[in-house]
C-alpha cells in the first residue's frame, strides 16, 4: 500500500502544469467538508431542540400520572403513593386535584378566562416536579404574609394563597397580592330555583415561569388541601404524579404502578399515563424532521461525493499515459485501482476532518454566550483575509514551504476570528420565536455518537464514489494508454 | 538457472490482429523468433510493419491474437494479471522512443519507481536510484522534475527506469528516435556498455541504421514475419 499512497499523494497536490486538477480537489473536499458540516450544525439544532423541550417539560411535568379511568378520586390516595414509592426506580409520587375553572378578578363579574387549576401537597410535589425552581415568589400556599395581609384587609373569606402562570397573570393584569375568584361550582341559592355561582376567593402569592407555553399560560397552583375543601373531597385525589429515577424508564414502570395501584370496585381501573404519551405527537413530530434531515442530509453528501467521482474521472484522464508506464514498471491493476481509491479517499477524509472541525466549530459558535468584539471586526479582518489569500495566490511571498504554511495559519486564524465575531447564539427573543420553542436561544446540542456516524458514512459514501473512476483506470490497456495524447 | 546457450525467449508462431468493427487488420502473421541469453538484438522492418507490436507482446503490455511466448520454457500468457505485472516488474525493463516519465516525481522518484512498486524498504530503493542515475551522468539531476530536463536527459533517466530491478531483458522502441544526433549518441554508447557490462538481453526495435550495424544480431520484419 506504500507505493499506492506514494503516487496518489503526489496526484493530489499535483501542482505543476495540472494545477486545473489540483483546484478541482480543493473543490471537492470544499464540497463534503460543507455537507459534513451541514448534517453535524443541522442535526445539533434538532437535537437541541429536542432535548430542550424534553428538559424542560420533564422538569415541569412528572414522569408517570397515575388516575383512574373515568377521571374520578382515589379514596386513598396516601397507602398507593406509599406502595407506589416503595417501587423500584421511583423517587417520589404527590398527590394532586386536576380540575378546569373559570377565573376572574376582583370587582369584575365576568369569567376572564378558563383555566387548569392543580391542587397540590407542596412538599410532596416538590420532589416529582421541583415546581418551587421556577416559583417567583412565596410556596406557602396556607400562612403567606400576603395571605395574611389580605385576610386584615378584605372582609371577604380568602381560602388561601394561589401561585399562577407569568403569563397568565400578566393577560389578567394581576400583581401579587391581589385577589382572584375562582368559580368552583354553579349551585342552587337560598332562593328556590335561583343558582348561584359558588365562588373562592385567592390571594395570588408567587408567578409560575417556566417557559413552557402551557404551564405559564394556562395554571393556577393552590394547595390540595383547600381543593380537597372546594370540592368538598376529603382526603382524595384524581391524579398521582411519579417521579423516577430517569425518565426513560416510564413505558415498563407505568405497568407496575398501575399493577400496585390495584383494582377497587368501587373506584374502578386506574390508568398510569407516561409523559411520552402524553407528548407523543410533539415527540414524534421531532423525531420525523429529524429522519427527513437526515435524509436530505445524506443525499446532499451523495452529491459531494458525485465531485469526488468527477474529479477521479477527470485526473484518470489525465493520467491515462501515466497509468500506461505504471503498467509497464509492473504495477498491477491492484496498484491502479489502489492508487485512484486512495486518491478519492483522501479527498473524502480531508473534506469530512474539515467539515467535522467547521460544523462543530460553528455548533460552538452559536451556543457560546461569551461576550464577543463588535461584528465590525469581521470587517476590518475580511480585508487582510482577502489580501491574504491574493499574496498567497499571486506567490509575492518567496516560494517556500515555510512562508506559505505561515500565510496558511494566518489565513485560518484570520477566518476563524472572523466567524468568531460574526456567528453568535441565535436570539429566539428577538425573533419573535421564544413563545413557538418555548426557549431564549436557538439549543445546540452535538451528539458525538451521531457525529461519529455521520463521518463513518461520509467516508463510506466518498469511498464507493472512488470504485467506478478506479475501475476505470485499472483497466485501461498498457498499450493504448502509452499511446494516449 | 538460465542456460546461455539456450534461448531466454521463444516466439512460437505468433499472430496478432486488430479490428476495426468487422474487419480484421492483421498485423503480426506467424512470427518465429528466438532471442538469446545476454543476446543484443535488433529488429528492423518499414513503419507500419508490426515491430513496436511485437515488442509490446514480448513485453506483455499487448496479447497475441494466436501463438506463444516461452519465457524461459514457460508460456507467459497463462498467466494472471497479477502475475504478469510481476513478471514485467522483475524481467522486463523498457524503454520507449518518447521517455514516458511521470511529469509529477522527480527524476530519481521516477528512476525509483519500479522497484517502491514490490520493495517497501525506500532507503536502500533511493541509493540504488541514485547510483543508476550516477552511471548514465545525471548525478546532479536528481531532484529536477522531467519537464526541467533535456531530451537525452530524459532518455538517459528513462533507462536507468528500466534497469532499477536488474531485468534480464530490456526492451527498447526506437530508443533514440526522438533525439538529436548527440545525444543518441551518447545513449548509445549506455546501451552498449549496459550490454558488455552486465550481459542483460537487449531487444532494440530501430530504424537507425548506425545501431542495426552495432548489434550481434538483426533480424527484419517483412510483412508480419521475421525474413
Amino acid at each position: 500500500m506504500k507505493f499506492e499512497w506514494f503516487v496518489a499523494s503526489r496526484y493530489l497536490r499535483s501542482r505543476r502544469k495540472q494545477s486545473f486538477i489540483s483546484i478541482i480537489s480543493i473543490i471537492s473536499i470544499g464540497g463534503v467538508a460543507l455537507g459534513v458540516a451541514t448534517v453535524i450544525l443541522v442535526i445539533a439544532v434538532l437535537d437541541g431542540v429536542e432535548h430542550g423541550l424534553k428538559d424542560r417539560f420533564l422538569s415541569n411535568e412528572a414522569h408517570v400520572v397515575l388516575s383512574l379511568i373515568d377521571y374520578g378520586f382515589f379514596r386513598d390516595y396516601q397507602k398507593r403513593i406509599k406502595r407506589i414509592e416503595a417501587l423500584d426506580d421511583v423517587v417520589a409520587a404527590s398527590p394532586a386535584i386536576l380540575t378546569q375553572t373559570g377565573v376572574f378578578r376582583e370587582r369584575t363579574d365576568a369569567i376572564q378566562d378558563v383555566i387548569v387549576i392543580k391542587g397540590i401537597d407542596p412538599a410532596q410535589e416538590d420532589k416529582v416536579t421541583g415546581f418551587s425552581t421556577y416559583v417567583d415568589g412565596s410556596t406557602d400556599f396556607l400562612n403567606s404574609e400576603l395571605i395574611e395581609k389580605a385576610r386584615l384587609i378584605r372582609d371577604e373569606t380568602i381560602t388561601g394563597g394561589i401561585i399562577l402562570g407569568g403569563r397568565l397573570a400578566a393577560r389578567l393584569g394581576i400583581i401579587k397580592g391581589d385577589v382572584l375568584r375562582l368559580l368552583i361550582k354553579i349551585a342552587e341559592g337560598p332562593v328556590h330555583g335561583a343558582l348561584l355561582p359558588d365562588l373562592a376567593n385567592f390571594v395570588v402569592i408567587g408567578f409560575y415561569e417556566s417557559e413552557m407555553e402551557y404551564y405559564d399560560n394556562k395554571l393556577g397552583l393552590i394547595h390540595i388541601d383547600s381543593a380537597q375543601k372546594l370540592y368538598g373531597v376529603k382526603e382524595r385525589a384524581n391524579s398521582i404524579f411519579v417521579r423516577l429515577t430517569d425518565a426513560e424508564l416510564a413505558p415498563r414502570i407505568a405497568t407496575r404502578i398501575e399493577d400496585v395501584a390495584g383494582f377497587t370496585v368501587l373506584e374502578g381501573m386506574p390508568h398510569a399515563r407516561t409523559w411520552m404519551e402524553a407528548q407523543a405527537q410533539l415527540f414524534w413530530a421531532l423525531r420525523l424532521e429529524k429522519i427527513a434531515t437526515i435524509v436530505i442530509e445524506a443525499l446532499i453528501i451523495i452529491v459531494a461525493s458525485f465531485n469526488i467521482a468527477s474529479t477521479l474521472i477527470m485526473t484518470v484522464m489525465e493520467k491515462t499515459k501515466d497509468v500506461g508506464t505504471l503498467r509497464t514498471l509492473g504495477s498491477s491493476r491492484g496498484n491502479i485501482m489502489r492508487i485512484f481509491m486512495i486518491q478519492g479517499s483522501i479527498i473524502g477524509m480531508i473534506g469530512t476532518i474539515l467539515g467535522t472541525a467547521l460544523g462543530l466549530s460553528f455548533c460552538w459558535l452559536l451556543s457560546s454566550n461569551t461576550a464577543r468584539p463588535a461584528y465590525w471586526y469581521a470587517f476590518v479582518l475580511a480585508v487582510p483575509i482577502l489580501l491574504q489569500i491574493f499574496i498567497a495566490t499571486q506567490r509575492v511571498l518567496p516560494n517556500k514551504g515555510g512562508w506559505k504554511l505561515a500565510a496558511w495559519i494566518l489565513l485560518l486564524v484570520g477566518v476563524g476570528f472572523a466567524l468568531y465575531c460574526l456567528v453568535r447564539p441565535i436570539s429566539f427573543v428577538d425573533l419573535g420565536l421564544s413563545q413557538i420553542y418555548q426557549m431564549h436561544q436557538m439549543p445546540i446540542k452535538v451528539n458525538w455518537l451521531f457525529v461519529i456516524f455521520i463521518n463513518a458514512l461520509s467516508l463510506v459514501i466518498c469511498w464507493f464514489a472512488t470504485l467506478y473512476p478506479a475501475w476505470q483506470a485499472a483497466n485501461l490497456k498498457p498499450v493504448e494508454a502509452l499511446q494516449h495524447e | 538457472m538460465l542456460n546461455t546457450t539456450e534461448a531466454l525467449i521463444r516466439i512460437v508462431d505468433l499472430h496478432k490482429s486488430y479490428y476495426d468493427g468487422e474487419a480484421e487488420l492483421p498485423v503480426l502473421q506467424g512470427v518465429d523468433l528466438e532471442v538469446n541469453m545476454s543476446e543484443l538484438l535488433a529488429v528492423i522492418g518499414a513503419s507500419g510493419v508490426g515491430k513496436s507490436t511485437l515488442l509490446h507482446i514480448i513485453g506483455t503490455l499487448d496479447r497475441p491474437t494466436a501463438g506463444r511466448v516461452l519465457y524461459d520454457e514457460q508460456d507467459i500468457f497463462t498467466w494472471h494479471d497479477t502475475e504478469l505485472a510481476r513478471f514485467r516488474n522483475k524481467e522486463i525493463g523498457f524503454v520507449f522512443q518518447f521517455h514516458h516519465l511521470l511529469p509529477e516525481f522527480t527524476a530519481l522518484e521516477n528512476v525509483a519507481m519500479g522497484a517502491l512498486i514490490t520493495t517497501p524498504n525506500d532507503k536502500a530503493v533511493y541509493e540504488e536510484a541514485a547510483s543508476l542515475l550516477e552511471y548514465v551522468g545525471l548525478s546532479e539531476r536528481f531532484s529536477h522534475y522531467p519537464s526541467q530536463l533535456s531530451g537525452g536527459e530524459r532518455q538517459r533517466v528513462a533507462i536507468a527506469r528500466a534497469l532499477i530491478n536488474k531485468p534480464k531483458v530490456v526492451l527498447a522502441d526506437e530508443p533514440t528516435g526522438n533525439l538529436d544526433r548527440r545525444s543518441s549518441e551518447a545513449v548509445l554508447e549506455l546501451l552498449w556498455d549496459l550490454n558488455s557490462k552486465s550481459g542483460q538481453t537487449f531487444v532494440i526495435v530501430t530504424h537507425n541504421q548506425e545501431l542495426a550495424q552495432k548489434v550481434d544480431r538483426v533480424v527484419q520484419l517483412v510483412d508480419g514475419k521475421i525474413s
